[in-house]
């Protein structure tokens, strides 16, 4: 059984917040192996998009460098470049490269949680977790994410067309043969898709009415919303200002909702919300929480591992460490419900 | 059920009118289809019947147009969309999301058809156009012919009681195009659906059809005009027809056949009295093959396209590679021309291996046309392509701007030199696409579809141009499912299988000889090695 896309979106969230609380080398080992296992062991919606292996070498190897280039802190001084060169001109140190090399882990972490939804949903299903009112921008959001694979296709086969040409990429001047086909091609193929679409009766129901309620409306959330926000930044007044964003928060929701409900859409799929996408999103919400929340009670003092001025082991906190399991909760439920879907 | 009267429409900024006066009567349930060249105002016409003509090209119409009992002037093309179903010449083209059934289902959730009802016509559409077991695949999977037919069946998911498709089968092969033909034939009969359908291979489609239109240019005024009535009768006023119709014409055939079971009737009597034709010449040729594959493997990833494959090409002949989508016709051309890597085996180009040229380089010596032309213009000018790709060999000046005019003269696109390129017709583009890969005077030409989306005008000049290059002394292969085009043109067959090379010989054997390949007038008078209308009717006349 397949997870509801907002339960999966609730599993990204945590998994992005537990990537950016910690540089803990041992937490972040954690994190890094719970994703690729989800993303193994996830029965697949489509084509399994893979990023490529030499991307997140590059990424390792740019952080690393670009870090021990540039912070010049850290007693294991690995060696030293001329003080006269600008930024990155002096002490090279382990410690630098270290934390460098820990933020490019950071950052391959991002790019596979977001790899693993590209596979375990489909861009429609994301795209449908939007309110009604959105359902113009969905769309469109669809096609923009439609056209990229198809973008790079074509760049491909132009490629090849000028090569058979007989032309060569060298300098920066030579891509105009390449850029020019690709933009009158992707216009071409957007006027063709919006043809198409007015012949399916996309937009009928969709004759601009101007509300000018709705529109107001919208503009005094907002207004709310960073009145609220202002006056608890500059003046203090926490209560004033939580309550004023909250106002704003449900006028614009409200809104939202009133304009979903004049341009009416029907599902062709609802996915039915199951007792294994509860488990899932609540125990995403409270890792997350538990990550976020500043709550005195607990010790969080490992998650912020710093390397300099001179490199330490990273400590482990093992309930902390059991706390990062959660991110196992797609596959544990899935095992529990029906193991032989595991990595269908 | 649709009607045309005094219809007149011209788009934005033209001169001319695009239709002028049209007076059209398509009754409820037929199968009609639309005819004329490229550019005559067949696609313009189409789209007057759901209102994409004036709504979303803009321009100016006059007349009554009745679709259904509505005007879709009035309408606009949303409302009209519950009763005109379209289908563009290009399915990937008009694809919103990437799976089969959420295809099929995006119109029906635009229009709130609620969920239980949606279920119901999904499975419908799915039924009808055989579409169940792909109902989970993505879009990008699927070929060509089943990815019109999804084309189709969202097109249908409203259930419009008219379908119009743009030359639906441009794109694909001879098999995946009767299969998409097969389903249009079901929905008319079964469903008493009316199908306006336009399309340059009519011979593919004459056999299921009940209603002609033309649309007609002057070649002198530049006038248009649009006739229509009852296929025979119309087909008798039109030029340029399908073998089979030429052929009954000039020898006065009546009814008109319209298919091959039809015209087996009036071929039989004639075959009998045949004797068999003398076998076929044997090609005579140079010492050396200008091109010559040795043991070649290429593929893709894990996937081998083709394994120890030879084959060699000789000066001044015509080579057609004929096969079924997927076999690797497009991948071997690649791979001669260094786009695709050799994986095992050789490729030598007069005598000399191609391991370790670039692309350019051998294009220098073999010119290669890809199935998208489009791919290859991006100057302001007809006449900037030639002369850029004149400075990607290195010939630049006087001697460049003296030899992009000479091609130019040679190719017939003299009128067209400061023309913007992309707004040229089909056969226009194509031809200026041949022209700046054949400036570096390369000794092969290897060309992927050249005939796709041509009219019949259009392919007669490229056939012309062909054999110019034949008798020059030119090496050609020619990749196409275009069966009658390739009967006209060829000296020599080469059909692809998955399996390697499964025939190779004189076109008259091979054509003559091949259940799926065999062109009309093969099929007319089997055995006699007659590929052409034109060869036909000099045995026959001679005969009487």
């Amino acid at each position: 059984m397949k997870l509801h896309p907002l339960a999966w979106v609730a599993w990204l969230l945590s998994t992005l917040v537990a990537l950016s609380v910690t540089r803990n080398p041992l937490y972040l080992l954690i994190v890094l192996l719970c994703i690729a296992i989800v993303g193994n062991l996830s029965p697949k919606s489509q084509t399994r998009y893979k990023l490529p292996t030499a991307l997140f070498v590059l990424l390792l190897v740019t952080s690393c460098c670009f870090n021990a280039l540039t912070v010049h802190y850290g007693n294991s001084v690995l060696f030293r470049l001329p003080e006269w060169i600008p930024v990155v001109g002096g002490v090279i140190t382990l410690e630098a490269a270290l934390y460098g090399l820990l933020n490019g882990c950071v950052l391959i972490g991002f790019l596979l949680a977001f790899q693993v939804i590209m596979q375990v949903i489909t861009s429609q299903e994301l795209v449908g977790l939007l309110p009604p009112a959105f359902y113009p921008i969905a769309v469109v959001v669809t096609i923009a994410l439609g056209f990229v694979p198809t973008t790079i296709q074509q760049i491909g086969k132009i490629r090849d067309a000028q090569a058979i040409r007989g032309h060569r990429l060298q300098g920066w001047r030579d891509w105009l043969p390449l850029w020019m086909p690709l933009l009158i091609g992707g216009l071409e193929r957007a006027f063709q898709l919006a043809e198409a679409m007015v012949a399916r009766g996309f937009a009928s129901n969709d004759r601009p009415k101007q509300i000018i309620g709705d529109q107001i409306a919208l503009v005094c959330g907002m207004l709310l919303l960073l009145a609220g926000w202002f006056v608890r930044l500059v003046w203090g007044l926490g209560g004033v200002g939580i309550g004023a964003m909250l106002i704003g928060a449900l006028l614009i929701g409200l809104t939202l909702w009133r304009i979903g409900k004049r341009s009416p859409r029907s599902h062709y799929r609802t996915r039915r919300w199951h007792l294994n996408d509860s488990i899932v999103l609540l125990a995403s919400l409270l890792f997350a929480g538990l990550l976020l929340a500043p709550l005195d009670l607990l010790d969080r003092r490992s998650l912020y591992y710093y390397p300099y001025p001179e490199l330490s082991l990273p400590e482990f906190q093992t309930w902390l460490g059991l706390c990062f399991l959660c991110l196992l909760t797609p596959i544990v439920v899935s095992l529990l419900n029906n193991p032989k879907e595991i990595g269908s | 059920m649709i009607s045309f009267e005094q219809v007149s429409f011209s788009y934005p900024q033209a001169q001319k009118p695009l239709l002028e006066q049209v007076n059209l009567e398509i009754p409820e349930g037929s199968f009609c289809l639309v005819v004329g060249a490229s550019g005559s105002g067949k696609s313009t016409l189409l789209r007057c019947i759901n209102g994409l003509v004036p709504h979303f090209s803009g321009g100016r119409l006059s007349g009554n147009i009745r679709v259904d009992g509505l005007d879709p002037v009035r309408e606009s093309p949303q409302v009209m969309s519950r009763h005109v179903g379209f289908v563009f010449q290009d399915p990937e083209a008009q694809f919103v999301v990437n799976q089969v059934e959420d295809e099929i289902a995006f119109a029906l959730e635009h229009a709130a058809i609620p969920q239980q009802e949606m279920r119901i016509r999904v499975e419908e559409v799915l039924g009808l156009l055989d579409l169940g077991e792909l109902r989970e695949r993505e879009l990008h999977t699927l070929s060509g012919g089943q990815q019109q037919r999804v084309a189709i069946a969202a097109a249908l998911a409203l259930r419009p009681n008219i379908l119009v498709l743009d030359e639906p089968t441009s794109q694909l092969d001879p098999q995946s195009a009767d299969d998409v033909l097969q389903a249009l034939v079901r929905l008319n009969a079964d469903l008493g659906i009316t199908i306006v359908l336009a399309e340059h291979r009519i011979e593919r489609v004459l056999p299921f059809i009940d209603h002609l239109i033309a649309v007609q240019v002057d070649p002198i005024t530049g006038k248009r005009s649009v006739i229509e009535g009852e296929p025979r009768e119309l087909l008798q006023q039109i030029e340029l027809v399908p073998p089979l119709i030429a052929l009954g014409k000039a020898l006065a055939w009546q009814p008109l056949p319209l298919s091959i079971k039809e015209g087996l009737r009036h071929s039989r009597p004639l075959a009998r009295q045949l004797s068999q034709l003398q076998p076929p010449q044997p090609l005579k040729h140079s010492d050396v093959p200008v091109i010559k594959l040795h043991k070649l493997n290429s593929g893709y990833g894990q996937h081998t396209v083709f394994e120890d494959l030879d084959l060699e090409l000789w000066a001044g002949e015509i080579t057609v590679l004929l096969g079924r989508n997927g076999v690797g016709k497009s991948t071997l051309l690649r791979t001669i021309v260094g786009l695709q890597p050799i994986r095992k085996g050789a490729v030598e180009i007069m005598g000399r291996s191609t391991r370790g040229k670039s692309v350019a380089e051998i294009c220098q010596q073999v010119g290669y046309l890809p199935q998208d032309p489009n791919a290859l213009l991006f100057s302001d000018t007809v006449r900037d392509e030639l002369l850029i790709s004149l400075a990607n060999h290195k010939i630049t000046g006087p001697a460049a701007l003296e030899r992009a005019d000479v091609l130019l003269h040679k190719l017939g696109l003299v009128e067209l030199a400061e023309a913007y390129p992309r707004d040229l017709s089909v056969g226009e583009r194509q031809r200026v696409a041949l022209a700046a890969i054949s400036v570096s005077e390369p000794q092969a030409f290897l060309l992927d579809e050249p005939t796709r989306g041509l009219d019949y005008v259009a392919k007669e000049r490229l056939a012309e141009l062909l054999h110019t290059w034949r008798s020059e002394g030119k090496t050609l292969l020619i990749v196409t499912h275009d069966v009658e085009f390739a009967a006209s043109i060829a000296d020599r067959i080469v059909l692809l299988g998955s399996d390697g090379i499964t025939a190779d010989g004189p076109a008259s054997e091979v054509l003559g000889a091949s259940p799926l390949f065999a062109p009309q007038i093969a099929r007319l008078f089997p055995q006699t090695g007659w590929l052409t209308s034109q060869q036909a009717l000099q045995h026959l006349l001679a005969k009487s």
